[in-house]
């Protein structure tokens, strides 16, 4: 994955800061990453990006946006040119050969580098064909072929790509918002897959690229959401999708966000701070600065939707680790915690407790048949990767 | 309806408000001019407001007569007319015109003699941008003047972040621009003046007037408690508390607002007479929870005012004081238990926990409250440990309770 993203987004932050539009912040998408003027922005009425910002090209915003004409899921000149340079990815060969492409199987791939002037009706797609399009990647999800990094990198790119498209003719309603809301689930369902997949270096990358893509997905959706807002409209999901803004404070090591949750809440309406999602999101949080791991886990496991686990199962290694230390720190060392019941509270297979608490350095007693850890080892240390969860475990005495 | 006015007497007042203009700029007086650019205070109907109804022609007579000033007094004069007739969004976009002009000029003066117009125009593009997209959005329209207003002020903070006497009036700019950001919830674009105001060679916090270092002071610190940076948030709000002229009590109440929720943060309380005497009674409830050790009463405050203080922000740095009322609840047990049987007060039972909570009508099991004692024993609000197997809390014999003493948790 293209190691660029990370650097230039952090430095994207305040110096294009002023005289940007409240309605679209432009995270990337149609958007050269500091290369060339960018495009107006995608909603006729955030069209006062005022002087200090813009650009001459920006100015073009008066202008109508254009409105794309390619009829494939990728323009034939971009076909026929990666034809020649034999950059087509596995997905998008006839056969396995290397240098033949059809329709029905390329997909245009993202450009960093896009000025709205040099750009044609013709390499732009329409909502119909962004849509085959969006359903025709995501189901390359299930394919079973190939190795899953490889699939996540080809649908992360294409999505971006149909992201640009909307972007670039400043599309904003149900449909563009459907597309968003499905490229957000790919990107958790990526983070929970990627997180279960793949233990070293290079994938914990993949993860934290794949994390900050779903950062700013998630909150140029939001812009979307305002401005359908204003016509009354609302999309069916859209408190579940607010929700997993508030989930992403959970983990360390997320992208930083922009604003703070304090922030963000205060500009938000009663009516979604209220709604069952948010307020799920809103009251595990509150029980994992409380350290009430017990009701944290409860909650999980009854009330989280299926996305919402997905978002939070590679986080809950974290907090269980979290959970050790405090009983290693607060515990008496001659009263050992059974890992049998601290895997019930924690809600974790005693194997995976067991080896969670190797990691951590924490030394296991055994005495007849009865697994424990003694409080106040000074062994103790966080470590510096924690392994993925299997996710929320709930013994069969426990299930009722 | 204003009373018949002769096109004579219409164009005698428009010659006069335009010469005064031109006076006070030519002879360098500052506060003249800046009284003459008040527009948005303006009531509907005065008595220039009505010559340039009757008098229609009046941007020709305005760069006929001062065609070194034809940039800046015929689009003046459109703010002032558009205004009286209630057009704020016509208003806005005349006097943007007219502030730039007037900044061009600005940027040619050597000296700041024309400072004070110059914060009149920052303050009035401001003022007169929310009357506009107020307009605006009641007709359905897209408000984007604030935000407009916001890049002009950019703009005149350019012209003001210079070396020489100009950059006092830097931080008066960098005020409204808060005051803007906030309005519009952009608040991440404070940055970069906080950058140039905090890191830049050209100022010297301390030159700035004071009522300048309050307002900056009361903003920077409000982005310090969205941040839960409570101890800068205290140093910040202090200032601006200490600061600030105590006849303005809208002002204070403003910073209190703020204030309180951090000064709790730290472990310090304030007086129930303080919560009354600036009106800020919706605290009054956390505050007795923390006392008392009270948790429902916490709770049931948080759900009260919630949508308040979701809105200012404060929300969560409130709901993070559950901890500390959990210590107070703990500490009153043990006190309680040091009169009914010293010699075994520093052993709590778990299940004595669980029958407090469950007499607050608060529902958790043995387990819950071993896990958030753990929390509080590893924060340092409790001194002591659990052991697992009694179940039971025991606290250090020195000092099991230690204060925040300043330091958030």
């Amino acid at each position: 994955m293209d190691r660029r993203d990370m650097a230039s987004h952090r430095g994207r932050s305040s110096a294009r800061g002023h005289g940007r539009s409240r309605g679209w912040r432009g995270r990337g998408e149609g958007r050269g990453r500091g290369a060339g003027p960018s495009p107006p922005p995608p909603s006729s009425s955030t069209s006062s990006f005022s002087a200090a910002g813009a650009t001459a090209a920006d100015r073009g915003g008066d202008a109508p946006p254009i409105v794309g004409t390619c009829p494939d899921m990728c323009p034939a000149r971009e076909r026929e040119q990666r034809e020649r340079l034999r950059d087509l990815a596995v997905f998008e060969r006839v056969g396995s050969d290397p240098v033949r492409t059809s329709p029905s199987l390329a997909v245009k791939k993202f450009c960093r580098t896009i000025s709205s002037t040099s750009v044609q009706a013709s390499d732009i797609r329409p909502p119909p064909v962004l849509r085959e399009t969006m359903d025709y990647i995501l189901h390359l999800l299930d394919s079973s072929g190939h190795k899953f990094e490889i699939i996540h990198d080809f649908i992360f790119d294409r999505t971006r790509s149909v992201r640009q498209d909307l972007s670039i003719q400043n599309i904003v309603n149900d449909q563009a918002i459907q597309i968003y809301e499905d490229v957000i689930k790919f990107h958790i369902l990526s983070h929970q897959r990627l997180a279960r997949s793949c233990q070293d270096s290079d994938a914990s990358s993949l993860c934290y690229l794949n994390m900050e893509q779903l950062t700013k997905c998630l909150l140029s959706l939001f812009d979307m959401y305002d401005m359908i807002h204003k016509n009354n409209s609302r999309s069916s999901k859209e408190t579940e999708y607010y929700s997993f803004y508030v989930l992403l404070h959970l983990g360390f090591k997320i992208p930083k966000m922009v604003d703070s949750l304090s922030l963000w809440y205060s500009n938000l309406s009663a009516s979604i701070i209220q709604s069952k999602e948010m307020i799920f999101a809103r009251t595990i949080l509150r029980f994992y600065h409380l350290g009430n791991f017990k009701r944290f886990f409860c909650t999980i496991a009854a009330e989280a939707t299926d996305l919402q686990l997905c978002l939070l199962e590679p986080f809950l290694n974290e907090a269980r680790v979290r959970a050790l230390m405090y009983f290693n720190h607060s515990g008496y060392k001659l009263q050992l915690h059974p890992l049998r019941y601290l895997s019930e509270i924690l809600m974790v297979e005693e194997l995976e407790l067991e080896t969670l608490c190797r990691l951590c350095g924490l030394e296991i007693s055994k005495n007849e048949d009865i697994k424990a850890f003694a409080p106040k080892q000074a062994s103790f240390c966080l470590p510096a990767s924690i392994p993925q969860s299997n996710g929320i475990y709930i013994s069969r005495e426990n299930q009722r | 309806m204003a009373p018949y006015l002769s096109m004579g007497e219409a164009h005698r007042r428009i010659a006069d408000y335009l010469s005064r203009v031109a006076d006070s700029i030519s002879s360098s007086d500052g506060a003249a001019l800046a009284s003459l650019l008040a527009v948005s205070s303006a009531p509907p109907s005065t008595p220039l407001s009505d010559a340039l109804s009757a008098f229609p022609d009046f941007p020709r007579l305005a760069a006929d007569r001062y065609p070194h000033l034809s940039d800046l007094l015929p689009t003046l004069l459109r703010a002032i007319h558009s205004h009286s007739l209630i057009r704020f969004a016509d208003a806005y976009s005349s006097f943007e015109k007219a502030a730039n002009a007037f900044l061009q000029e600005f940027r040619n003066w050597e000296t700041p003699w024309a400072m004070e117009a110059m914060h009149t125009v920052a303050l009035e593009i401001r003022l007169l941008a929310e009357k506009a997209d107020r307009e605006l959005a009641t007709s359905g329209k897209n408000p984007d003047k604030l935000q407009a207003a916001g890049s002009f002020l950019m703009k005149v903070f350019g012209a003001l972040a210079v070396k020489g006497p100009k950059r006092i009036g830097a931080l008066y700019v960098t005020c409204q621009l808060f005051k803007i950001y906030f309005r519009l919830g952009t608040v991440h674009l404070c940055r970069s003046v906080i950058r140039s105001i905090e890191t830049a060679r050209n100022f010297d916090f301390e030159d700035f007037p004071v009522k300048d270092k309050v307002t900056y002071m009361y903003y920077t610190g409000r982005l310090e408690v969205f941040n839960e940076n409570f101890l800068v948030a205290d140093q910040k709000l202090t200032y601006a508390l200490m600061h600030c002229n105590p006849q303005y009590e809208a002002n204070l109440r403003r910073i209190l607002k703020f204030l309180v929720p951090v000064k709790l943060s730290i472990g310090v309380l304030p007086r129930i007479t303080l919560l009354e005497r600036y009106n800020l009674l919706e605290y009054a409830d956390v505050v007795t929870s923390l006392k008392r050790g009270d948790l429902r009463l916490l709770r049931q405050a948080l759900e009260r005012h919630e949508d308040q203080f979701l809105k200012s922000g404060v929300y969560l740095v409130l709901e993070k004081l559950e901890l500390q009322v959990y210590q107070r609840l703990v500490k009153k047990i043990h006190i309680i238990q040091r009169q009914k049987e010293p010699a075994k007060a520093h052993q709590i039972k778990l299940e004595v926990v669980v029958k407090a909570l469950k007499w607050l009508e608060i529902d958790m099991d043995v387990d819950e409250v071993e896990c958030i004692m753990a929390c509080l024993i590893y924060k340092n609000l409790i001194k002591g440990y659990f052991a697992h197997k009694s179940k039971v809390l025991v606290l250090s014999k020195q000092d099991p309770f230690p204060k925040l003493n300043g330091k958030p948790v």
